[in-house]
This record gives C-alpha cells, sequence and structure tokens, in this order.
C-alpha cells in the first residue's frame, strides 16, 4: 500500500499526462464535447422520474424525485464509468504495455481523474438543481469529501482486480456491463434505502455503495450525518477489495506485457 | 556512481505458450489438476525458454553490441532490460535512469497534437512535466517539426512521427540506452543526427545497448559484443573477435549449395546447367580466403545439350542476410553456345577484391537474355572470405571499399 501511495507521488505528471490524453482524445471530434458529461447522468435522470417516480411511485423520503435520482446518479455515473474505463485500460494500452515500462496503475489513476473531471462537470448541473428546488446546504455536505474518497478507494480496488482479470480474459469486457447494471439495482440510486426491508438490510449493506450513495443524499439534500454503522461495514468491505485489488494487480503487471 | 551500470544473474525467461487468448486452455488445467488428484504426473505445460542462463555485466560508457539470428533471443532481453517483463528466474540491475529507443513514438496518441504528445511521450518515459517543458524547443529542433506542432500528429507523415519519437526519447538524457535498429530510420541527415546523439551519449559515459542485424552499425559503435544463440549466450567480449566467430558461423550454416538448381523447378528443358563454380587465387590454386586488394578467380564449368542463341552469365554478390550488394554479367554475344558442349569453362577474374572484410556469398546464373529466363541458376555457389582492414567511416552500412586516392591540390 505504501509502495502504492509512492508510486502515484513519483510518477504524477504521467498520470496527469495519461488522463490528459484520456479526456482529450475522448472529446476530440465531438458536436458536444464535455457537455456530455452531463448529459448522460441527466438522461437517467429523466428516464428515472418517469418510469420510478411518475410510473411506479417509489418513494422518495420527501425529496423531490429529480433531485432525488440526480443525487445519486452523479456519483455513481461516476462509480460505473471509472470502473468501465479502468476495467479496460490495460488492453486498450496493449500497445504501450507491450512495449515501455512504466507503472501500470498510472493507467489505472488516470482514468479516475478523467472520471473526476466528468464528476466535477456533472455536479454544476446537480448544483443548479438544488438552487432550483431551493434546498440549502448545510455543514453535514463536508461528508462528500471522505465518502467522496471512500468511493475511489473501493473504485481503485475494484478496477485493479477487474483489469488484472481483463488483461487474462476478456470475458471481463462482457460480463462487467452487466454487472454493473445489477450493481446499480442493489444501490439505492432510484429508490431510497428506506424502503429495505430490516431483514434484507444487513446483507445489502455488504454492498459498499449502497452506504455510499445513502450518505452522499444525507448528507447534501437532508442535512443529517450519513449513516454511521452502514459506512463502517463500507470502509470494511473497500479495504478488503482494496488490497485484494492492489495485490492481484501487482503480481498479475509483471506478465502484463507477455499475456496482453 | 557506482561501476556497474548493468548487471545481469542468471537470467532466464519462460513462455508458456497460449492457446487463444488463455494462457492455458481450460481442458488442459483440467486434465492437469485431475492428474495431480490421481497422483500421476501432470502433463507439462507447452512452454519454451526464450532465454537461458544469461549474465553479463556492463560498466558506464560501455556500448554493447547484441547479435544473434533471429528468434535468439535478442528482443526478450531487451524486453527484460526494460521492464517490460520480468525474468523468469535470475536478476538483474541497473544503476540510472534507462532510456529505449526500442518503441520510438510508442506512446503517441494519433489524436493529440505534437506538442501534446511531446509531454505525453515524455512523462510515460520517466521526465518531469517541468524536464520535458525545459527540453521543449531542443525536441522540437531535433525533430524538424517545429510548423506542425500544433497539428494532430495523425496528420503527419510516418518519417515526422518517427522523428519525434526519437527526438523525445533522444533528450530523456538516459544513463543506459537501449537501441533497437533505430538507424535505419529517416532520411541520412536524421540519421546522422541520431549517430551524432549515440557519441555523445558515449562520450558522456553513459552505457548503451545495440541491436543491429546490419553488422557494420555493430562494430562501428560496439566496444563489446555479445552473441546470443538459441536464447544462451554463445560468446561475449571484444567486438571484432565476436563478430568474426558469428560471421563465420552463420555463414557456415549456409552451405554452399552444391544440389540445388532452382532452374530445375522453372523449367523442364534446360539446355544449358552449371555444372561446376570454383574460386582460385591470384595463382589458380583453390582458395576460400584473400585480403582486400587480392585477385580472385571464378571458374564456371558449364554444359550445354544443343546450341542456345542467347547466353548470358551472372555472378552475383550477396552479404550473410542474402541482400544482393552487386554483380557482374557477359556483356551479350561474348559466349557463344552454337552446338552441344561437354564441358566448358568460363573464367571471371576480380582484380582487385574490393570488399571490405567480411563473409560474402556468390550465387551464379545463366540466363536468356530476351526472356529472363534462367537456364540454372546455383545459389550460394561459393563463399568468399575478406580479411583485411573494416573501413573506417561514419556511414552505418556499406561492403565496398572503393580503389581511390585523395591528392592534396592546394
Amino acid at each position: 500500500m505504501r509502495e502504492v501511495v509512492l508510486n502515484i507521488y513519483r510518477h504524477w505528471d504521467l498520470i496527469r499526462s495519461f488522463a490528459r490524453r484520456d479526456i482529450k482524445a475522448r472529446y476530440k471530434q465531438t458536436a458536444l464535447g464535455i457537455a456530455w458529461s452531463v448529459l448522460q447522468p441527466l438522461s437517467m435522470m429523466v428516464v428515472f422520474t418517469l418510469v420510478f417516480s411518475i410510473f411506479a411511485r417509489v418513494p422518495s423520503d420527501g425529496i423531490p424525485y429529480p433531485v432525488f435520482a440526480y443525487s445519486a446518479l452523479v456519483f455513481w455515473t461516476f462509480f460505473s464509468n471509472t470502473i468501465g474505463g479502468g476495467t479496460s485500460a490495460m488492453v486498450s494500452n496493449a500497445v504501450l504495455i507491450r512495449k515501455i515500462y512504466f507503472p501500470r496503475e498510472t493507467l489505472l489513476i488516470a482514468v479516475m481523474m478523467a472520471g473526476l473531471l466528468d464528476l466535477s462537470v456533472a455536479s454544476l448541473l446537480f448544483l443548479g438543481m438544488l438552487a432550483y428546488y431551493k434546498i440549502g446546504l448545510t455543514l453535514t455536505a463536508l461528508w462528500v469529501v471522505p465518502l467522496l474518497l471512500l468511493q475511489i478507494a473501493l473504485t481503485f480496488g475494484v478496477i485493479s482486480l477487474t483489469a488484472a482479470i481483463h488483461v487474462n480474459y476478456r470475458d471481463m469486457g462482457h460480463g462487467l456491463p452487466l454487472v454493473l447494471q445489477l450493481w446499480m439495482f442493489a444501490t439505492p440510486v432510484a429508490y431510497p434505502m428506506s424502503v429495505i426491508p430490516a431483514w434484507l438490510r444487513p446483507y445489502y449493506l455488504l454492498n459498499p455503495m449502497a452506504a455510499i450513495i445513502d450518505g452522499y443524499r444525507s448528507a447534501i439534500i437532508v442535512g443529517t450525518t450519513p449513516d454511521l454503522p452502514a459506512l463502517g461495514v463500507s470502509v470494511i468491505v473497500t479495504l478488503v477489495v482494496l488490497s485484494l485489488g492492489l495485490t492481484v494487480f501487482k503480481r498479475a503487471a509483471q506478465t502484463f506485457a507477455d499475456v496482453i | 556512481m557506482s561501476d556497474t551500470a548493468i548487471q545481469l544473474t542468471g537470467v532466464s525467461k519462460r513462455y508458456r505458450l497460449r492457446h487463444g487468448w488463455y494462457v492455458s486452455s481450460i481442458k488442459d488445467e483440467v486434465e492437469r489438476l485431475t492428474a495431480r488428484l490421481l497422483g500421476r504426473p501432470a502433463p507439462p505445460r507447452e512452454e519454451f525458454w526464450a532465454l537461458r542462463d544469461i549474465t553479463f555485466s556492463l560498466e558506464p560508457g560501455e556500448v554493447l553490441g547484441l547479435i544473434g539470428m533471429n528468434g535468439a533471443g535478442k528482443s526478450t532481453l531487451l524486453k527484460i532490460l526494460s521492464k517490460v517483463t520480468v525474468p523468469t528466474t535470475g536478476t538483474f540491475e541497473t544503476h540510472g535512469r534507462l532510456g529505449s529507443l526500442i518503441e520510438i513514438g510508442a506512446g503517441f496518441h494519433p489524436d493529440l497534437t505534437g506538442r501534446e504528445n511531446i509531454f505525453l511521450n515524455g512523462s510515460i518515459m520517466g521526465m518531469t512535466r517541468h524536464e520535458v517543458q525545459r527540453k521543449f524547443d531542443q525536441i522540437v529542433a531535433f525533430a524538424e517539426v517545429e510548423r506542425f506542432i500544433d497539428t494532430p500528429i495523425k496528420f503527419y507523415s510516418s518519417g515526422m512521427q518517427m522523428r519525434l519519437g526519437f527526438a523525445v526519447a533522444a533528450h530523456t538524457d538516459p544513463d543506459v540506452l537501449l537501441v533497437d535498429e533505430i538507424l535505419a530510420v529517416g532520411d541520412a541527415s536524421f540519421q546522422a543526427k541520431c549517430l551524432n546523439k549515440l557519441a555523445e551519449l558515449k562520450s558522456r559515459n553513459k552505457t548503451i545497448i545495440l541491436v543491429s542485424h546490419h553488422l557494420a552499425n555493430i562494430t562501428d559503435h560496439s566496444t563489446k559484443v555479445l552473441w546470443l544463440d538459441r536464447g544462451t549466450v554463445r560468446m561475449v567480449g571484444e567486438t571484432d573477435a565476436v563478430v568474426d566467430a558469428y560471421l563465420e558461423h552463420v555463414s557456415r550454416d549456409m552451405k554452399v549449395d552444391d544440389s540445388q538448381h532452382e532452374a530445375r523447378d522453372v523449367s523442364g528443358d534446360r539446355p544449358i546447367s552449371i555444372a561446376d563454380v570454383t574460386l582460385l587465387d591470384g595463382e589458380e590454386n583453390p582458395q576460400g580466403r584473400f585480403d582486400r586488394g587480392e585477385k580472385a578467380h571464378i571458374d564456371i564449368t558449364y554444359t550445354a545439350t544443343h546450341a542456345v542463341p542467347g547466353v548470358v552469365f551472372g555472378v552475383s554478390f550477396h552479404d550473410i542476410h542474402g541482400w544482393e550488394i552487386g554483380g557482374v554479367i557477359t556483356d551479350p554475344d561474348s559466349v557463344k553456345v552454337t552446338a552441344a558442349v561437354d564441358r566448358a569453362v568460363l573464367r571471371l577474374t576480380l582484380d582487385p577484391l574490393f570488399f571490405v572484410k567480411g563473409i560474402y556469398m556468390l550465387n551464379v546464373y545463366v540466363v536468356d537474355p530476351a526472356t529472363r529466363r534462367y537456364y540454372d541458376l546455383r545459389r550460394r555457389a561459393l563463399r568468399l572470405v575478406l580479411d583485411g582492414h573494416r573501413a573506417v567511416s561514419n556511414e552505418t552500412t556499406g561492403y565496398v571499399y572503393y580503389p581511390h586516392q585523395w591528392e592534396q591540390l592546394k
């Protein structure tokens, strides 16, 4: 772990270069450019509002449903996009990996950095919605910082694992979109945590993203401290995933060039 | 500074042969597992050793030439040295920053501009942003791409991309530099630049490992040569000694061809055939080894089954890789075959031999000048070994030491 942090520090310029490349290359020759990073969660919000709120009448704890959904979607989009990009980061840089040495995890961190840019652009709309619905931020909104750090740690752990697997088994690329979709429905994105029956709750919270997404909502919209016991479980699961991911990645990275 | 720049100890690399995308097929793994569970010996995985037990060290300022046939393990060794892959066994250490001119421009992104790519590639090669900024103008000038620096490089010519890639790599200021066949890149003036850069690094006591199929590159630049043969070190040491031994080995492997009459595959009717070819020295004694400047005769013995209207004999000279480097043919009508010939001998005299030191292979053939059809062709009919000095030049390739005079006119 210390080694990873040290490597990030040492190769910060390289990470920045990769992130810059990813962002620039992503929006070159697009007409809408960076606006795409808002469009994705925005369109999901519209669909969710129609389907879950208007058609299915899913409760939203008294919060206007559009902002209720968007508060989760903006962070979930960051999660699912970085996992998609991170998983294929090795394979899409195969030429580089086959030919040049550099710490491979820099590619993963760059994907997360590029994702953070999209997140901040998409957050602008979020702030606009908060103003529109006259939801004032309180000091509890500061919880966003540790929550985001926890989410990033989890993302890093997951993509370390999936990227390493993807190099050896391309099945990962096929299965992942499916898993992410299921994962989203196992997370309180479209519905509030309050609808989960009590008996299911302990198992439900094993999904580390559940407490994180619920936490954002509490901290930003409701103005209360996140559910700390739930978050504690999330931290433990995240640490397990992270250390497993980094261990596997470090081992697998030695032979990426031979296998990729 | 430590006194060794590179130290390899017992480095080996094993590759598992893969089936499709998988490291090993599920079926193989199941078979191995069941065999193990039943206490039987597991069927071995298909594998091969690209390198076996490589040990050598280099001091700062040394230039190591790496030679060997295709598949000898040169690329694998470079991959290990550049840390792209890890050795299966053994250890190695390098001191200082490692630069590589192996895959120049591999990190380029086609949609980014020249400027953006310089920063990207620079940081992939281990430079800090600040460092790239400082050297930016030098890099651009070296690559000669000033006018296009803000154009996406997908619009660059391949030559421009190469130059840019080399320029970035050359400015990483490495302590150990790996170079693979780069001297074949670009036009003459750019090659001169590259050579000067290498010379500069050498004079600054940097360590260089050079891989090239052109032995002239190796002999011109190396202080030491390592000959890899099927993954093992066949010989390592002083440049001339190793290169000579390698040449000797390679040309002996390419046995002089006595039997192969390629024309047989081409045509059924062979009115003229080459029965024998011999190489003689100036005193007409059979000889295969010459000093530069000596005289050589090549006697071609041929037979003809009937009269043939047009006949041209030719001898072509090849380097050990088979590249043709020159040749001579008979004048039209100088050889006439007006009736069946039982045994005739045609002599070619080369005087003086002005090839540079090395080993050359000679093809001997006879063609119909009107249709260009081969009557007979004997590939590698002769092996010609030249001793004496190698040409002293900065040119990277070359086979001929031209007869010449110099005069100081003013």
